[in-house]
């Protein structure tokens, strides 16, 4: 027994124990909003949904909510509203579409709910809630429909022309045109940060992996599908499928967090397309390489950073400790994590189409988390998902923190 | 009333992006979605973001003769910030700074919408050493509301209600003028109450009817460096009662003394309906789990007084194991939330497991709970349990003593089923009579009443003092704007 007198005060955590829960009830993924809706009204609104709860501190957790404030944007406000329609208390109309789609998909919020169902499982009658918005015609929001539009003709969101999406191979990238390995670039990287994509071949390179680039590669169907429009994502995804099989494809790097989770979960699970295919993000290829020693940092790099969690690869995927060991091990960098980390990171705001349908929000979301970074004395926010990088770049004022993906820092360590 | 004209104007005062009439937005504010009272009906919300604009929007209010409804969470158990009247809801959680901690006189100015999230992550942040009294209800629950309403904290041994951890109070007025009540009346301390009269009275347990609080002093507590906390078991409610107030009344550093039910414990175990015991007592299970939190400043001084509780708790015959040794006793699947409670287990509260163990997991919750005299808690008990037991619910009773064993609280959860109809209908039934039973011990206070439970309060004061509380509801409220049909001054 404990010795009770002995014990001091001590500040409790106040972490999440979900484990701790009985009779839990499970339920299948994927599944539409009527699926769920017996589970919706176990929400009270009572808000923990708001705040991670963590020993170094209690801080809000959900862009969203900060931003629009009214309890609709909170997933106990959008519980109950999802209640609401399910239950016929309340009717679609375009704002209430409008709410939903004001919302990164971030998943921050889910991580606090104690309730076992909600906890495990609200994350996918908020996806189901835009299909059906879709369904009805409420959504996807007006610039999503247009990227949409694009991709069908451009195969990317970016308004770019497809014939451009390889022009940032320069010419001393070699590549295996027999390789069942192929890098796979997605929109982001190949339009808005080249600088990634070289990065990551030039790694490629330097560990003398057998890869090549498709240069007919297609956007991945990431923006369509996390805007809910199901049919029109499988459907991309059917042909990424085809192309991947006809080419023989065994294995996929990826650089980009989206694409990483769209391939390896969305394409399966959701749309029923069991490719076979190993799918592999960046940090997770170069942490197996530094466990077999079989990659050489020849640079010191001396820089003292922060790692910002994309939410495609940590609450989506649950990756969190590779991109840190792999930044951990490279000489020179220090890495001082934020307040907000792993599970309760703030989500940097460029997800679930809120870039382009809701600047203000997007900014917002971006702003505070480069003051998050900028109070532990980092000098840059290291991330390993361009569509993070690209944000932070764009609302990074004065040039008064850097910002960089992972992959520009191995590639920089690595040359010699 | 041409709501999109009012909407217009408040949306000069707020800025158009923080006052809808959007039939989503409304929803929200309509129910309480914890109890079983039926809907209200918000027909304006509006989240201004100072105390001038909260008097704007009074102002607007009067102009209109329409209601207003002061609003934080809108949960509570009697919900009691549900929009009878339709009208305004004045959401103040843009309204969650913390403006000043006092460390030398122990207290904090907060503002109307701060949530216990908010207090604690601001004070766990900037000062350490201190700590504030915190509810069993969730951190997105308002502080100052929960005060005003008579809610009580893991230091209501040592403090008493959430009233009485109240230093002054900055308030609209349902007319609009902004007053101030306290020390804060005439210097720029909050330190308390004293001596002046004592007006913070006219807005303490008025159920937001008299005015609108835009800031507090609330009193913050030094974190003593020896804690404990005991959470002895024994068969029976009668068993344990009489050693709680033997040990209320022997000092001890005790700062918390309460004791639940085994019901009460199976939801904090989070049991889904199918798995709780309606009657444990009949299965054999202990029915009486106490909790004593004992705080010191030095080693030798904690070791004392652990010494003294645990020998008055072996006089009733009773071990008191420690929390951490009682949570471990339980297979880690069946701990649910029990050791988010005590530091020792890793808890803190406010507590983020409110949709498991108040309502098993069917999202509803009401309670009859009161205020009460220490002669009457297993009277209390035995009245209520006789009653969920006849209506096959597991009765779940909870019952603090507060303020150095003065006074007690009492109450009984009854869980529910949220979408099913029958079982709200059977909910409703219940808590009618639970009340109707207790109200027979004299003393018993409901304290966050529904509606139909202040008709009774009305029915049972002093005709003369019933009298003086309309008469001054009127005063503060000639137009009768300010959350219509709650509270003992409605008519």
């Amino acid at each position: 027994m404990v010795k009770e007198e002995k014990i001091k005060f001590v500040d409790g955590k106040g972490i999440t124990r979900i484990e701790t829960v009985p009779d839990q009830q499970k339920l299948d993924r994927h599944k539409n909003l009527e699926y769920y809706k017996d589970i919706l009204y176990q929400c009270g609104k009572c808000g923990t949904c708001r705040t991670g709860y963590q020993e170094e501190g209690w801080f809000r957790v959900c862009p969203s909510g900060e931003f629009g404030k009214f309890e609709a944007y909170y997933l106990g406000g959008k519980n109950l509203i999802s209640w609401g329609i399910t239950s016929g208390r309340l009717d679609w109309t375009e704002n209430l579409a409008n709410i939903f789609y004001q919302c990164s998909v971030c998943l921050a919020c889910i991580q606090q709910c104690q309730i076992p169902e909600i906890h495990n499982y609200a994350g996918e009658w908020l996806m189901a809630f835009r299909e059906e918005a879709v369904k009805k015609g409420f959504g996807p929001m007006p610039e999503q429909k247009k990227y949409t539009d694009h991709i069908s003709k451009e195969h990317n969101p970016y308004m770019e022309k497809h014939k451009d999406r390889t022009n940032w191979i320069t010419s001393n990238i070699k590549q295996s045109p027999n390789a069942k390995l192929i890098y796979f670039v997605g929109c982001t990287t190949s339009y808005r940060e080249k600088s990634v994509a070289i990065a990551t071949a030039e790694i490629l390179n330097s560990l003398q992996i057998d890869f090549r680039i498709f240069k007919d590669e297609q956007c991945c169907g990431s923006p369509v599908y996390m805007t809910g429009q199901t049919e029109k994502a499988k459907k991309i995804a059917e042909t990424n499928v085809d192309f991947f099989k006809n080419e023989g494809i065994e294995k996929i790097i990826t650089s980009c967090a989206g694409c990483y989770r769209t391939l390896k979960e969305t394409y399966p699970k959701k749309f029923g397309l069991d490719h076979g295919i190993e799918i592999l993000h960046l940090p997770e290829f170069i942490q197996e390489k530094l466990k077999n020693n079989e990659i050489k940092f020849n640079n010191n790099l001396n820089m003292k950073t922060t790692y910002h969690d994309p939410c495609h690869i940590g609450r989506h995927m649950g990756i969190y400790e590779p991109p840190r060991e792999v930044l951990n091990s490279i000489p020179g960098i220090e890495l001082i994590e934020m307040p907000r980390n792993k599970q309760n990171a703030w989500c940097c705001g460029s997800g679930g189409g809120v870039r382009s349908a809701f600047k203000d929000l997007s900014s917002f979301a971006a702003n505070e988390r480069i003051e998050e970074a900028k109070e532990t004395t980092a000098e840059a926010i290291v991330s390993c998902c361009p569509f993070c990088l690209n944000q932070f770049k764009t609302n990074i004022k004065n040039d008064e923190i850097k910002t960089f993906d992972l992959s520009e820092l191995i590639n920089k360590a690595i040359k010699s | 009333m041409n709501n999109s004209s009012i909407v217009a104007e408040l949306g000069k005062i707020v800025g158009d992006r923080y006052v809808s009439e959007e039939p989503e937005i409304q929803f929200l504010y309509h129910y309480d979605f914890i109890t079983a009272e039926p809907e209200g009906k918000c027909d304006i919300a509006i989240m201004p973001e100072t105390a001038e604009e909260v008097q704007e929007i009074v102002k607007i209010a009067n102009k209109y003769k329409i209601p207003i409804v002061p609003w934080v969470s809108g949960i509570n158990f009697g919900s009691i910030a549900t929009p009878r009247k339709g009208g305004i809801v004045v959401d103040l959680r843009r309204m969650n700074r913390v403006l000043e901690v006092n460390e030398d006189d122990m207290y904090a100015l907060i503002e109307g919408g701060t949530t216990w999230a908010d207090f604690k992550g601001y004070l766990d942040k900037h000062h350490p050493n201190f700590r504030a009294g915190v509810t069993f209800s969730p951190p997105g629950t308002g502080v100052i509301p929960s005060c005003l309403c008579y809610g009580m904290f893991d230091l209501g041994m040592l403090g008493g209600t959430g009233a009485e951890f109240l230093n002054g109070l900055e308030v609209i007025l349902p007319t609009g003028e902004l007053i101030r009540a306290g020390s804060c009346s005439l210097t720029d301390y909050w330190y308390g109450r004293q001596p002046l009269p004592d007006i913070s009275g006219l807005f303490i347990g008025w159920e937001g009817t008299t005015g609108i609080v835009t800031k507090a002093a609330i009193k913050i507590w030094p974190k003593l460096p020896y804690r404990t906390d005991f959470l002895p078991f024994a068969a029976r409610v009668e068993d344990g009662v009489p050693m709680l107030l033997k040990l209320s009344k022997a000092g001890l550093g005790i700062v918390d003394l309460l004791m639940t039910n085994m019901g009460w414990a199976q939801s904090l175990q989070c049991f889904d309906q199918k798995s709780v015991a309606i009657d444990p007592v009949s299965l054999g299970l202990p029915d009486f789990i106490g909790l004593i939190t004992t705080e010191a400043y030095t080693e030798e001084q904690h070791k004392a007084q652990c010494d003294a509780i645990k020998k008055i708790c072996r006089e009733y015959g009773i071990e008191p194991l420690t929390a951490d040794v009682q949570v471990r006793n339980f297979p880690k699947s069946m701990r649910g939330v029990l050791g988010h409670i005590f530091p020792i287990t890793g808890g803190q509260m406010p507590i983020q497991f409110w949709g498991c163990w108040n309502f098993t997991r069917g999202g509803g919750g009401e309670w009859i709970g009161c205020y009460n005299s220490t002669r009457n808690i297993i009277k209390y008990y035995d009245l209520s349990r006789e009653i969920c037991l006849k209506h096959g619910k597991s009765p779940q009773y909870y019952c603090r003593i507060m303020f150095g064993g003065h006074y007690c609280v009492t109450r009984t959860n009854v869980n529910f089923n949220k979408n099913d109809p029958e079982d709200i209908k059977k909910t409703r039934q219940i808590l009618k009579e639970i009340h109707d039973a207790v109200q027979k011990l004299e003393g018993t206070i409901m304290y966050k009443p529904p509606k139909w439970v202040v008709q009774h309060h009305k029915d049972k004061t002093l005709p003369e003092t019933r009298n003086l509380i309309e008469r001054i509801k009127k005063f503060l409220d000639p137009n009768n704007i300010m959350n219509p049909g709650q509270g003992i001054g409605d008519d």
